[in-house]
């Protein structure tokens, strides 16, 4: 902040901060509160930093660029992954409460609010993420369009940080997923004119805990603090799989379903979209939604398997059908 | 107050107890509304993972029928309340994109201007009819009872496309109202998390170790029901609590899933069966044994 | 014990670019990271890169002079020359490999005006380059499976006979201290920026590179020529890019005045950044400044332009300061941002210490001279970090084996536990508080003889201080406090060089702005620094600059 003469304004602030010394016999997390004087100015960082500086040395922490440029420095404050050295103190606490610190979730801990990152790292190896051109090398740059590339420097802002792997949904029920932040990084690839790969990568990550496996929770979106949007670009690598032919996974079926059943009535089937997604032909899989199917059906409310039809239909299936004619 | 209202698909199809009990309460709390019988389905995020644009569009198309009506929308469900929040803020600030939708819905003769609100009933509540006067209608004390609020991803994230910023107070919406009828919220981590549904039939696995997390947690921590805002939130939470407790505990759940409007009602003093309790899969009886207890009527 | 052709210390774009190409090259290839690769420092880099593409008409002989006037004519063209000459290649390969950047409508790469260039050279993303740069680089290290030492820290460089074969290093996951020989090292550890408060630089770069080479006899050359950068954020001194300035952004006094008119009227705000930061500090000290700073106005380019050209700028005014620069002009301050001083090597990246290159920031050519132009940090990095493994990929195949043995390991475990050991004495922090702030005041834009004296007898001040200074976490696990009091120590070192090489200069050239000296003295002073380590402490020297081409003239920007 800008230098001046006069005594600078401090209040004090409460910090609870996670623990964990892995060296420490019956080794387990605990949290230590902490007072420390901050000016009106700090970001969540600024608070750590002095606490570290002038208070508990032992405290360990990740930071570095304090720009939002190197992606070292995310963590849970009051739950909630973020950039700490761009998360102003003031915009998640207030005098007389007390701000909580967590290292990033997902991730086993080394110690402190130092989690290791080995897990994270080799899913975004797993996308195999660099560029792989075919075809002959130009003496001197590809020729590529600008909006492509801006395009593309959108997901490029990606800086690695880990909050959207910190906080996804998925990631917390299943580990084996390969998470927002590696299907960003695909994606970056994906959509690189340059790269040659394009239908091979989308049918790697067609398979298991891949694309499909994201269940649309937005948290990713919400967190990222370089709107990143990763599962927005992971939507977009579902529609582009579905069109390189990839449309074998009842995760595209279930898309396909959705979408004819709006084309034909305006409004979802949802009995049609429950068989339809499981696929037609797949026997154990529609007995295995038999048993809910049948009690609701007892509880009088199966939906019916006849469209629910709106009296604009025609304009309706106008419009979708355009929308495919424009896509192509 | 009047209102355009969307029932959204899932409750005219796989979870009428919702619009059955909304319909009650609508009508008890003097809120007059006319069905949008000619809107299409928001497209709940898939058809948007297949085509944003047309996502947009069938959004944009329901708003402009609103606007000829000229009242704003009321709906019912998280899911479409979150699309339509998140189409309403793409045109909001794209006029080229708004102008190239409006080409699409000429041949309707539909035009939309920017002008619809768009708002779910539990908002309404809090910001538009107010909390005192929605208590004026309780005729039932809930205190004594525990609920724990889920609010369904699309209700509360991306928050830019929410308005959270103007309007914080949604941010805690759904405590403020379980805590209007007397009962208590119950505070638990997965309030703001995710049921699993969009990956039902894609991870089943997945989805029932989500369900079996949060109802399993809720009910741990002592709730009597779950209150969800959210019908799609209702099909995985309820119609698959049982097979994911099976698969994920050694232990039942047996947490019962309450719609929104299905709470008010019961603070309200209609019967479990007016309300629709009946038709849920995992059984609501002991809750309406002890709602109909001593604090009864 | 580990064994390695080639060990490269520091994973920013020098090192990874030397990795692989080492790697290209057969090498048994390794790198060593305190931090992990892409949280380098390179990543903060925001402009854009040089270089003279002759298939659009370009000279790299325009470009070598115009970084060789940039330099105050302190640079060394042979080097230069190099340097501009191999860009062009380069900066394809860096694209063929996969790095995003402007197109023009023809898909042709863009390039935008930068500081001290007569025509536009600077290829360039947004204001990221240096991030989608280093990210690319580290995707390359995956894809050709570069073995990295992830999280480990360097304590000693391992010398025997005068030769350097590896370095002593512990794991910072668990603490466990191992030697890693390799026939050669590539030091490539970065700059030192946080010896300066306020800076631009990440808490990271304390001059670990530096010290560590000049511990082991190489020689820190013009170490006095510190690069305070024009445009940092008033308060935490977060970089705003040249690149605004480039794209056309103004600078503004109290007065409402493009005071660069003054000092630079044919280059104005895009002049060198020497002379851009002098005449910010002239304003300041004659009290036409906002709070002790100055004015970036972008106003007049534009929201849509600012967020499509300029986007992270936008991100840090809005996220640090609640300023939206379509709206409203920023205040900025020179703040230190890069040390054109350093480890010296010849062109191939070569110390005087058999065994032991350097590249990047933390070495000096010198390409750079009395002053860096803005873009040609990026160049340097990518040029030199691969020179370097060309050159080690050639050593390697003559050099001798090293001795296996613990000696050194155990001299440096020993050490080590001994600073474990001290009983409570003062904290790190504020020792290196204190030795930053005077460094800014002694060693400022503008110094004279008194202002160094103080800065270079606090340094010494420093150096007797820690021996104070004692360890609160005990720990091996993760122990930053142990890291951050051994980085204090490089940072003391690397101060020490930084005054003696400051009082050994008697003039004024390129970054070096003495008012009590306040000419330029090509006659005396043409010369580079030197400061070497000696068994007293320092031992100073001057050499030559090379000059090919362009005589010393009159620098009007």
């Amino acid at each position: 902040m800008p230098e001046t003469e006069t005594t600078v304004k401090t209040v004090t602030a409460n910090l609870k901060v996670y623990r964990y010394d892995p060296e420490v016999g019956d080794a387990k997390p605990y949290y230590q509160d902490y007072e420390v004087e901050v000016e009106d100015w700090f970001t969540v960082l600024d608070a750590l930093i002095k606490i570290r500086e002038e208070i508990d040395g032992t405290l360990s922490l990740r930071c570095a660029c304090r720009a939002s440029i190197c992606g070292s420095c995310a963590m849970k404050v009051n739950g909630e992954a973020k950039l700490v050295c761009k998360t102003k103190l003031d915009s998640v606490w207030s005098p007389g409460e007390t701000v909580t610190v967590d290292p990033p979730g997902n991730m086993p801990v080394i110690t402190d609010l130092v989690a290791d990152f080995k897990p994270f790292w080799d899913k975004v190896r797993q996308v195999k993420p660099y560029m792989q051109p075919t075809g002959p090398v130009p003496t001197a740059e590809y020729l590529a369009p600008n909006e492509d590339m801006v395009h593309l420097a959108g997901v490029m802002n990606c800086i690695m940080c880990g909050a959207c792997v910190s906080d996804c949904t998925v990631l917390e029920v299943d580990k084996s997923f390969i998470g927002p932040a590696a299907l960003a990084k695909a994606y970056r690839f994906v959509a690189d004119p340059r790269d040659g790969k394009k239908k091979e990568r989308l049918g790697e990550l067609n398979g298991d805990a891949g694309i499909w496996d994201c269940t649309r929770c937005m948290q990713c979106v919400e967190v990222c603090p370089k709107d990143v949007d990763p599962m927005e670009r992971i939507m977009v690598m579902r529609d582009q799989a579905i069109e390189e032919g990839y449309t074998g996974t009842s995760g595209a079926r279930h898309t396909e379903s959705f979408v004819n059943s709006v084309r034909r009535s305006g409004r979802l089937n949802e009995t049609r979209l429950a068989i339809e997604s499981m696929g037609v032909m797949n026997i154990p899989g529609q007995i295995s939604m038999a048993p809910v199917g049948i009690k609701a059906l007892l509880k009088g409310k199966l939906p019916s398997p006849l469209d629910h039809k709106i009296p604009s239909k025609a304009a309706v299936k106008k419009i979708v059908e355009k929308s495919e004619e424009t896509s192509k | 107050m009047k209102y355009a209202f969307w029932p959204g698909c899932v409750a005219l199809g796989g979870t009428p107890e919702l619009y059955q009990s909304t319909k009650l309460v609508l009508n008890k709390l003097g809120i007059e509304v006319e069905e949008l019988t000619n809107a299409t389905c928001t497209g709940a995020g898939v058809l948007q993972e297949k085509n944003r644009k047309l996502g947009d569009t069938l959004n944009v198309r329901t708003f402009a029928q609103a606007e000829e009506m000229g009242l704003p929308i009321m709906t019912i469900c998280s899911t479409c309340q979150g699309t339509m929040a998140q189409a309403q803020l793409a045109v909001i600030k794209d006029d080229g994109y708004l102008a190239d939708i409006n080409a699409d819905l000429a041949d309707e003769g539909l035009e939309y201007h920017g002008d619809t609100v768009t708002k779910h009933f539990l908002w309404i509540l809090v910001e538009e009819y107010g909390l005192e006067n929605l208590k004026k209608h309780f005729v039932r004390d809930l205190s004594g009872l525990k609920f724990a609020p889920f609010y369904g991803c699309y209700l509360i994230r991306p928050s830019d496309a929410l308005g959270f910023a103007e309007v914080p107070e949604r941010e805690t919406s759904l405590e403020q109202v379980i805590e209007s009828t007397g009962a208590e919220v119950v505070d638990f981590k997965g309030s703001k998390a995710c049921c699993g549904l969009p990956i039902l039939f894609i991870n089943q696995g997945n989805s029932l170790k989500m369900v079996a997390t949060h109802t399993g947690t809720a009910k741990d921590l002592g709730a009597d029901a779950m209150v969800t805002p959210c019908p799609l939130c209702h099909l995985n939470l309820d119609g698959y609590q049982g097979k994911a407790a099976k698969k994920n505990r050694s232990s039942a759940i047996d947490l019962p899933i309450l719609h929104l409007p299905q709470m008010l009602g019961l603070a309200m003093g209609f019967t479990p069966k007016e309300l629709g309790m009946n038709k849920h899969m995992v059984s609501t009886s002991r809750l309406s044994e002890q709602v109909a207890s001593p604090a009864g009527v | 014990m580990y064994e390695h052709d080639v060990l490269i210390i520091g994973a920013g774009l020098a090192g990874l670019r030397a990795a692989v190409e080492a790697e290209k090259l057969g090498l048994k290839t390794a790198v060593l990271s305190k931090v992990h690769p892409v949280r380098s420092h390179s990543c903060a880099a925001q402009g854009g890169i040089n270089a003279a593409l002759g298939d659009r008409g370009d000279d790299w002989t325009d470009h070598a002079y115009d970084t060789v006037k940039g330099s105050d004519f302190l640079g060394d063209q042979d080097a230069i020359e190099i340097m501009a000459r191999e860009a062009g290649d380069d900066l394809i390969e860096l694209e063929h490999m996969g790095v995003v950047f402007s197109r023009q409508d023809d898909g042709r790469l863009e390039a935008r005006a930068f500081g001290g260039q007569r025509v536009p050279r600077t290829f360039f993303i947004g204001a990221i380059t240096g991030s989608a740069m280093l990210h690319v680089l580290y995707e390359q290290a995956i894809k050709h499976d570069v073995q990295i030492y992830e999280e480990w820290f360097v304590t000693k460089l391992i010398i025997e006979e005068g030769v350097c074969h590896g370095a002593v290093a512990f794991n910072m996951h668990t603490g466990e201290m191992e030697t890693i020989r390799a026939k050669s090292v590539i030091m490539a550890a970065g700059g030192a920026g946080r010896v300066f408060e306020p800076s631009t630089n990440a808490l990271i770069c304390t001059g670990d590179g530096l010290a560590l080479a000049w511990d082991a006899g190489a020689s820190l050359m013009d170490m006095e020529m510190v690069q305070y950068h024009p445009t940092t954020l008033a308060g935490n001194g977060i970089l705003l890019s040249e690149a605004a300035r480039g794209e056309g952004a103004h600078l503004l006094n109290s007065e409402g005045d493009r005071f660069m008119e003054r000092y630079a009227p044919e280059f104005m705000e895009l002049a060198s950044r020497d002379v851009v930061s002098r005449a910010e500090q002239t304003e300041i000290n004659e009290g036409r400044s906002i709070n002790g700073n100055v004015l970036l106005d972008l106003r007049h380019l534009g929201k849509t332009f600012i967020e499509e050209r300029l986007g992270y700028l936008q991100e840090v005014a809005v996220e640090f300061r609640g300023i939206d620069l379509s709206e409203h002009p920023i205040e900025i301050r020179p703040g230190v941002h890069y040390i054109m001083g350093g480890i010296k090597t010849n062109v191939d990246g070569a110390t005087v210490v058999p065994g032991l290159y350097a590249a990047g920031e933390c070495a000096n050519v010198s390409v750079h001279g009395g002053n860096r132009l803005g873009a040609n940090s990026l160049l340097d990095t990518i040029v030199f970090g691969r020179r370097s493994a060309q050159a080690a990929a050639e050593y390697v195949k003559t050099a001798a084996p090293s001795v296996s043995t613990d000696e050194h390991l155990n001299a440096e475990k020993s050490r080590i536990q001994d600073l474990l050991d001290r009983p409570k004495g003062i904290r790190w922090a504020a020792v290196r508080n204190e030795l930053a702030h005077s460094m800014t005041e002694g060693i400022g834009v503008y110094r004279d003889q008194a202002s160094m004296e103080g800065a270079d007898a606090k340094v010494d001040e420093m150096r007797a201080k820690y021996s104070q200074v004692s360890v609160e976490n005990k720990g091996k696990v993760y122990n930053t406090d142990l890291i951050f009091t051994l980085e204090l120590d490089y940072m003391i070192n690397v101060a020490k060089t930084i005054t003696q090489g400051a009082l050994m200069c008697k003039e004024s050239r390129g970054a070096h702005s003495r008012t009590d000296m306040p000419d330029r003295d090509d006659e005396n002073w043409l010369k580079h620094t030197h400061v070497f380590k000696d068994d007293d402490g320092v031992r100073t020297e001057t050499s030559d600059v090379t000059i090919t081409q362009w005589q010393p003239v009159e620098r009007v920007y």
